[in-house]
């Protein structure tokens, strides 16, 4: 049983931010009912396979990996929202609905006609949270203002704080630290807004912008600033509370450790592995205290290159890590693949869709509950895959009528439901550690 | 406090990794202790400091993250320990290196254990820390330029530990519908490492089994098409993403008026994979676009023309954002010992009187209280 068995919640979304959150609702039981359209797809479906290029584009906009990701153990529902039929549908499935989440732009969920007030009207006790980039409210200066997740953690602050002191800030280039953080705000106020309608009996109208959540994190900097300060800066991996931090080269191609000594029992453990190494100079009294290792952090850190580059990432971590220093290979995606917490976790799992019935792989969840455990059933579907279910159960609508919303382009169904694929992995699936699943 | 979660009782055995969203559910009414060791919560001695304070209740952290939670303090092992233990609804403790999770002392309790790599696993009792959690979750290798070591995302910032403590209260807060289902709670074991895992859809292994193309740091811009990244300007940087045709067309245009270069207008250049391919022509273009303009001036101008593009801002440009300043977001305070403070206040809007506030406390501030309603 998930907690949230019987809890019917509508995704109306583009890539991370939106979906990130009802992935979780998802996982642990709700219906999640994702709107789309072919007409305008989630930008996580433009993102298909390389080797799916051929297929006809409604195959291919089922291929993309984030989508198996992002839509797993989601329903499809196929309507075009700019119809007045497929919007009337939509209303009908959200007067049925507890939950909407939206991070649609402000404007464009006006547009539709599915902004709060438009959606209450039908269901007032829903629980409404949008997260566009910049809030709901039109009277902020940047309320338009086009938002993209990759240029949000710059806004925000943290690119400014990722790279070397000396260099042009190396930023953020490969995730969306804000999406993901804004998706876990939402979640809170999701499960917030029900614990208030159980107590209150009445619905909520959250509004979330991806802007303010993020910068909420650097409360402490801050402060700091408006107190006359400065010490929000960049510094490679290093904080100035601690030393050494960073990650120094091992034996092997771009081969790197982390390791972070965090107290003085640390170091001395440290300290005495690399004098058992023949590396001079590492009893110096500078490095005896915290801020004396942080005040000549360059000079330390070449000491313990000295020590990490003859040997294996993981044999530094290995023998850091029996001494009670935090220390881990720099690992890549190979690396993820093969790390034994992973593996002996099974984070990664193979999960079948109609399009991949021998599976598509993706990740886990971070919160398992081990005695109402959440599970993966289905990978992201493809797009309209359960149209005619959901309408039928949600909105009334018959077969008849479907067919006849279908006709008029105001509902769609699976495109080719008879091709079916194959990941090029499955064959070694289970050499990949991605048999058996994640309880 | 009235709060949704008003009369639910939180105990924070965390030093970083429960802060940030503690203290969310704290203004949303839950009643928050955090139970500190006589000598005080590792975060009030980290450092920014409050100029010309010292002690405990200087500490810039202890000042944002604990808002609105109360204090009580009390040794590991006490009888007092124990007993505000018991008394929680929900206990949030970090298990590092090994520890065992308390147990839950009641049959509605809620615990989530928080630690480096999970309770279970050959690697459950190795120690992490934030640099090790961008490690550990093949992040890191994706951060910084590819002729320098990789690094962690902001390390100043915890992001990671943040993250994960956004994790802790939504999992605690799950599992309590499940005790409304089940009249009974549970031990939920939280992994840092898979809580950084779960940000890397966009660079990680699904993406990775499926294309084989390996991907590791590229610098501060993506290895997608251009422009995608950060262009240098008059006074910092600006970030843009061009990925999309009328995107694009919107940039050739800005381009060309200011550069005079109409071949940047030709169609080819609409398919981002070409722009890719001719990614030094387009970086240049770009940046003579961008060097002489300050981001305000390119931000509003770029936008206007329906561009995603945005500033790169420093802690200072967040304080004087005039979207911020405008939209109500910051929240000051009178702070008993260290004086009128200004920080974000509510992170998100909502249709109902919700949020609750106060000042950090001091150390042990409601110790008698708390004990007395164990």
């Amino acid at each position: 049983m998930g907690v949230l068995d019987g809890l019917v919640v509508v995704e109306l979304s583009i890539a991370i931010a939106a979906p990130s959150c009802c992935r979780a609702l998802a996982f642990h039981g709700a219906e999640v009912l994702k709107l789309e359209s072919p007409t305008n797809p989630d930008v996580a479906r433009l993102f298909g396979s390389a080797w799916a290029r051929d297929e006809p584009a409604d195959v291919y906009m089922d291929t993309s990996p984030y989508l198996a990701e992002m839509s797993a153990n989601k329903r499809s529902v196929g309507l075009d929202l700019k119809q007045a039929d497929g919007l009337r549908v939509a209303l009908a499935v959200l007067a049925d609905a507890d939950v909407f989440v939206t991070n649609y732009s402000s404007p464009a969920v006006r547009a539709l006609g599915l902004a709060h007030a438009d959606v209450a009207r039908v269901n007032p006790d829903i629980v409404y949270v949008a997260l566009p980039g910049f809030g709901s409210d039109p009277e902020q200066p940047y309320y338009d203002f086009l938002a993209w997740g990759p240029n949000q953690a710059p806004l925000v602050g943290l690119d400014a704080l990722t790279g070397y002191a000396d260099q042009d800030p190396a930023g953020i280039a490969t995730i969306a630290p804000p999406d993901y953080f804004a998706g876990l705000h939402a979640l809170a106020a999701v499960l917030t807004a029900l614990e208030h309608r159980d107590r209150a009996g009445e619905g909520s109208f959250i509004d979330i912008s991806q802007f303010e959540t993020t910068v909420s994190c650097l409360g402490p900097y801050l402060f700091d600033h408006a107190l006359g300060g400065d010490a929000a800066r960049r510094d490679g991996s290093r904080v100035p509370w601690l030393a050494p931090q960073g990650c120094y080269p091992c034996r092997g191609d771009d081969a790197w450790v982390a390791v972070t000594v965090d107290d003085d029992t640390g170091w001395s453990a440290l300290a005495a592995q690399l004098r058992a190494d023949g590396i001079d100079g590492i009893d110096d009294a500078r490095y005896a205290t915290a801020a004396g290792r942080v005040a000549h952090h360059d000079a330390l850190d070449e000491l313990l290159a000295r020590y990490t580059a003859s040997r294996s990432a993981a044999e530094v971590a290995t023998e850091l890590q029996a001494m009670g220093v935090a220390a881990y290979e720099v690992l890549d995606n190979v690396g993820v693949l093969h790390d034994p917490q992973v593996r002996d976790r099974r984070w990664f799992q193979l999960v079948p869709s109609h399009r991949f019935p021998d599976g598509d792989a993706f990740g886990g969840h971070p919160i398992r509950l081990p005695d109402t455990p959440g599970r993966w059933w289905r990978a992201g579907p493809s797009l309209g895959e359960d149209t005619a279910a959901v309408l039928e159960a949600h909105a009334g609508v018959d077969g008849d009528e479907l067919d006849r919303l279908a006709a008029g382009g105001a509902a769609f169904t699976v495109s080719a439901p008879e091709r079916r694929l194959r990941r090029p992995y499955i064959d070694y699936a289970e050499i990949l550690g991605l048999g058996g699943r994640r309880d | 406090m009235a709060g949704p979660w008003a009369g639910v009782r939180v105990v924070e055995l965390t030093g970083l990794t429960g802060a940030y969203a503690t203290r969310l559910w704290a203004a949303l009414g839950a009643e928050v202790v955090v139970v500190e060791p006589a000598e005080g919560h590792p975060l009030r001695h980290l450092p920014p400091f409050a100029p010309g304070h010292e002690g405990s209740e200087a500490s810039l952290w202890w000042a944002f993250f604990a808002q609105g939670k109360r204090s009580a303090v009390a040794e590991a092992g006490s009888d007092a320990y124990d007993r505000i233990v018991a008394s929680a609804d929900v206990v949030i403790a970090d298990v590092a290196g090994g520890r065992d999770a308390p147990r839950p002392a009641h049959e509605r309790q809620v615990v989530v254990a928080v630690s480096a790599f999970g309770r279970t696993g050959p690697r459950r009792a190795w120690r992490g820390s934030e640099l090790v959690a961008w490690a550990s979750s093949g992040l890191a290798y994706t951060f910084g330029f590819p002729d320098r070591p990789p690094v962690a995302l902001a390390p100043v910032v915890q992001f990671a530990a943040h993250v994960t403590s956004l994790f802790a209260v939504n999992a605690a807060m799950l599992a309590l519908r499940g005790v409304r289902r089940t009249g009974e709670g549970q031990v939920v074991d939280l992994s840092v490492q898979e809580c950084c895992l779960a940000l890397a859809p966009e660079t990680g292994v699904p993406l990775f089994l499926d294309d084989r193309l390996h991907r590791s740091r590229p610098g501060n811009r993506r290895a997608v098409t251009r422009p995608w990244g950060l262009y240098p300007c008059a006074d910092g940087f600006v970030s843009f993403l061009v990925l999309q045709p009328g995107h694009w067309r919107a940039m050739a245009a800005w381009i060309a008026e200011v550069t005079g270069v109409d071949a940047v207008l030709d169609e080819a250049f609409v398919d981002m994979h070409v722009r890719w391919e001719v990614s030094d022509f387009i970086d240049e273009l770009t940046e003579q676009l961008t060097r002489s303009r300050t981001k305000l001036d390119l931000f509003a101008e770029g936008q206007r023309r329906g561009i995603p593009i945005t500033p790169v801002n420093t802690v200072g440009d967040l304080r004087a954002d005039p979207h911020l300043r405008n939209a109500g977001f910051w929240r000051r305070e009178d702070h008993p010992e260290l004086g009128p403070l200004e920080g974000p206040g509510a992170p998100f809007r909502v249709d109902h009187d919700w949020w609750w506030w106060a000042s950090a406390p001091r150390l042990g501030q409601h110790t008698d209280e708390v004990l007395a309603s164990t």
